[in-house]
């Protein structure tokens, strides 16, 4: 069964300026005197604070927040791309985030080639790689442009066989930064039919959106998220309409949430 | 408590490692398309890689047997095995500096094994290696070199660059990301390096004191203990010691390293 499990997780970012990014620097400000200057002009922004987070089988989590709240770096780190600074994270299962859908597709590899890379990437070995091909090309309506390399591709094109290759494997977790939109409107109505697919069979869900109506229909429950951390949780509706209401009282027409 | 952080970086460091070595599929699949990259669309494709060799061990074999008035059947074979050697080192020092920023859009996302990255800049260089190295036969059948089973010797020597290159791309990785500066200083270190180590010039041709230039070089005794076999030429025991010793160091300095800031690379990026 999947599982994650945050506690007291906290991530500091630092922001360098070119100044502190270079060691000539780093190096004169240890040799050079006290000039009374900040010892370091290292920045840190603290994106996450104190984060607890039980996810289990079932879960299907919406995270709410302002652009900046933190919603997708607690992404990342679900994703274990970032370690915390501090606290702890422990998840079992199988866990694909849809981030960047692009990730590792190579403009100059063929789509043949790309899927490979990504099964390859996923932990798969060759067989099982080239055992994917076939079904990722006829989602991806790429006939014969799957040999031809991916520059060559419309745009339209190289988001589906993004698309297509993402979703290609049933993971166990999934997490989202915006429902995907690829595309034109006949693609993006399968697009929808196969997330949604995958987003039934899977065990978790965490998405991150700024669409209500996204929210409501696919989660379960909701983190309301402030400046990194966790000012609210429970029950998606109310979660939204605490949010709105936030919104409207401090003087900002309420755009659909956004 | 700082004691339990402690060793669970320890443990993930070792994690990563045993995964990232695991998982050669992926480091190997990605330095396979780095190459292709490389050349892809030229007619002779990777080849150029051989071929580029060629023309620098021609072109400098002419100039150099000329001011060091050595006959070309002697300087172009030893040229030609040192600096096949050579472009693999310096190659490794200069492409790990990019390793995990190269790698950025992968990090950013996936829980992936750092050591990955490392494996797959190291692999890149020994493919190209492979490639280079074929005009050393060339060179030597072209001369009339006799070959020599010492030239078996050339793969332990291999195998000890390979473990060095591995830790030095872990140290300079994780300082480049952090420190963007440093491929820079790193391109014009090797520049000098390329001089004082003996690659187109013969430690012999180095009196007293000077030959410590050599003794001490770390980079001359990798070099040495791959082209020396390649030259028919058992290396020193002490050039193995150098070596050795070097490694030794490289890994006292990359894991502790390597321990400490893996967790904070990706948000250097």
């Amino acid at each position: 069964m999947a599982s994650i499990i945050l506690s007291q997780v906290t991530v500091d970012f630092p922001i360098y300026n070119t100044g502190s990014r270079s060691l000539k620097n780093n190096v004169l400000r240890r040799v050079g005197g006290q000039l009374g200057q900040s010892r370091t002009d290292v920045v840190t922004v603290r994106a996450l604070d104190g984060i607890d987070l039980e996810l289990k089988g079932g879960d299907r989590l919406a995270l709410i927040g302002h652009n900046g709240a933190g919603k997708s770096t607690l992404l990342r780190v679900l994703a274990g791309a970032y370690e915390p600074t501090l606290g702890r994270v422990t998840s079992q299962g199988r866990v694909t985030s849809l981030l960047d859908i692009t990730m590792g597709l190579d403009f100059e590899l063929t789509g043949r080639e790309n899927i490979i890379l990504r099964a390859i990437l996923l932990g798969m070995n060759y067989d099982e790689a080239r055992a994917l091909v076939p079904e990722i090309e006829a989602f991806s309506e790429l006939g014969d442009f799957i040999d031809l390399p991916m520059r060559t591709y419309s745009s339209g094109m190289a988001l589906r066989l993004a698309f297509g290759v993402s979703t290609a494997v049933q993971p166990d977790i999934i997490l989202l930064d915006e429902l995907i939109s690829v595309g034109d409107a006949a693609f993006t109505e399968r697009a929808v039919a196969r997330m949604e697919e995958i987003i039934t069979k899977s065990s978790i869900l965490v998405l991150a959106s700024h669409d209500p109506k996204t929210l409501l229909k696919y989660c379960n429950k909701a983190v309301y998220l402030r400046k990194g951390r966790i000012e609210d949780a429970g029950d998606v509706e109310r979660l939204l309409d605490r949010v709105s209401e936030e919104l409207a009282r401090s003087g900002k027409p309420a755009k659909g949430a956004a | 408590m700082v004691n339990a952080y402690a060793e669970e970086r320890n443990a993930r460091a070792w994690r990563d490692l045993a995964q990232g070595l695991a998982s050669w599929r992926i480091w190997s699949l990605l330095a396979l398309n780095d190459i292709r990259q490389r050349y892809r669309r030229s007619r002779f494709g990777q080849f150029w890689i051989t071929i580029s060799m060629a023309i620098f061990v021609t072109a400098i074999g002419f100039v150099y047997s000329t001011l060091f008035r050595t006959p070309l059947a002697e300087f172009v074979p030893f040229l030609a095995a040192n600096y096949v050697v050579w472009f693999l080192i310096s190659g490794i020092v200069t492409e790990s500096t990019t390793a995990f920023i190269q790698a950025e859009a992968y990090l950013r996302q996936e829980a992936l094994p750092k050591t990955i990255f490392v494996m797959r800049m190291l692999l890149r260089n020994f493919i190209a290696f492979g490639h280079n190295v074929l005009i050393v036969p060339f060179v030597f059948l072209f001369f009339a070199t006799p070959p020599s089973w010492a030239a078996l010797l050339a793969l332990p020597g291999l195998v000890l660059i390979a473990v060095a290159g591995f830790l030095v791309g872990l140290v300079s990785a994780i300082l480049s990301a952090r420190f963007r500066d440093l491929p820079q200083i790193v391109i014009n270190f090797l520049q000098v390096l390329f001089f004082v180590t003996p690659i187109v010039w013969r430690p012999e041709q180095l009196q007293g004191e000077h030959r410590l230039v050599v003794d001490l070089n770390p980079f001359a005794a990798f070099l040495r203990v791959v082209s020396e076999p390649l030259l028919g030429r058992v290396p020193p025991a002490s050039t193995y010691l150098t070596a050795g010793l070097s490694i030794l160091v490289l890994a006292a300095i990359a894991w502790p390293l390597f321990t400490r800031y893996r967790g904070r690379i990706v948000y250097w990026l």
